[in-house]
């Protein structure tokens, strides 16, 4: 019965580093960000970086810039509508992530943008980032490079 | 009594599958433009007897055009699925300046993109425009980024549009290219 209990405890605990090694965090774990994810692009265009950002703390934090080292240049950016059927993007400035909650940056809204890749994007290919908040400071964000997730998904 | 009630019912069924309104038509007109693979292509004559599914993109839109693209591919997946054929998807650029033959191919590639029925669409920029202009799509240049290198892009608000044209040229519904509903193009598709 305890050699039993060792093991799911052992269990438990394996899968829980598992899961925070998945997970970027901050130093004061105030701030999570998951589920990245990145558009293939190829070496020269540009791809866009989205995530969710949870501030589990009591305070507010700002998203205050990014940066890579896979792209010529790196910005906050946002895809807004304009009269209905129209769409237009604009640099996103500072985003405020209030406490106990998250923020989405996904397709047709906030993203990051990795303007002018200094190589091909490949489905499958693994990438780094780092977003920079007021408080938690630089976070160190890996994403995959995949294909788009199923509309609904999205919604 | 029983006849004219099931009477009743198919006339009412048949009337639900109702006809798709002509919005505007390609009737008498032709545009030379040049594909992905750098060959020439008279639009909409290369399309002629199949319907199109067509949207309008340029190359450096990170966002809303991969998006809409994708939603192209659904469309080509489910149709595939569901054995329809004879439909032909055509993306336009409305900046050739930049989406070369070359570019387009390599936008198609890296997202392993079937252009077995999809092609891809460049040209003149006076061409382009005209096209764009006759199916009332708009795109104006908004912000640019210019690169330590000296490279200057530049990004578009344009209209959000995956369209459908029957096998006469006729264009018969605008959808939203970044959220359209795939179930409904492909029922559209079907009525045609």
């Amino acid at each position: 019965m305890k050699k039993e209990l060792l093991i799911i405890i052992t269990l438990i605990f394996t899968f829980n580093l598992i899961t925070l090694a998945q997970q970027s965090k901050s130093r004061n774990s105030d701030i999570q960000i998951q589920k990245t994810w990145a558009r293939p692009a190829v070496k020269y265009a540009n791809s866009a970086l989205y995530f969710v950002i949870e501030n589990r703390g009591g305070k507010i934090d700002t998203l205050i810039g990014a940066q890579s080292n896979i792209a010529e240049e790196t910005e906050v950016h946002e895809s807004f509508k304009k009269d209905n059927d129209k769409i237009g993007m604009r640099p996103a400035g500072r985003i405020a992530i209030k406490p106990k909650s998250e923020f989405e940056f996904k397709p047709g809204g906030f993203h990051v943008m990795l303007l002018g890749v200094l190589k091909d994007l490949k489905i499958g290919d693994k990438i780094e980032a780092v977003l920079l908040l007021k408080y938690a400071g630089k976070i160190k964000v890996k994403a995959e490079v995949r294909d788009m997730p199923m509309t609904k998904e999205m919604k | 009594m029983k006849l004219r009630y099931h009477l009743f019912v198919i006339i009412l069924f048949w009337g639900c599958k109702e006809r798709l309104p002509v919005v505007d038509d390609f009737k008498n007109l032709s545009y030379k433009l040049t594909n992905q693979n750098n060959q020439e292509i008279i639009f909409p004559d290369f399309v002629k007897g199949k319907i199109v599914v067509m949207n309008f993109i340029f190359t450096n839109c990170p966002d809303i055009c991969p998006l809409s693209s994708n939603n192209m591919r659904l469309i080509q997946e489910k149709l595939k699925r569901e054995k329809v054929d004879n439909v032909q998807f055509v993306s336009l650029s409305f900046d050739p300046e930049n989406d070369t033959p070359e570019v387009l191919r390599k936008f198609a590639d890296i997202r392993n993109l079937d252009l077995s029925n999809w092609t891809f669409l460049t040209g003149d920029k006076f061409v382009t425009n005209a096209i764009i202009k006759k199916v009332g799509v708009m795109a104006v240049t908004s912000d640019s980024t210019i690169f330590k290198s000296g490279r200057k892009i530049y990004y578009y608000i344009h209209t959000d549009r995956i369209q459908l044209i029957d096998i006469e040229g006729k264009i018969r519904k605008n959808y939203k290219g970044s959220t359209i509903n795939v179930d409904e193009i492909v029922a559209d598709i079907k009525k045609l």
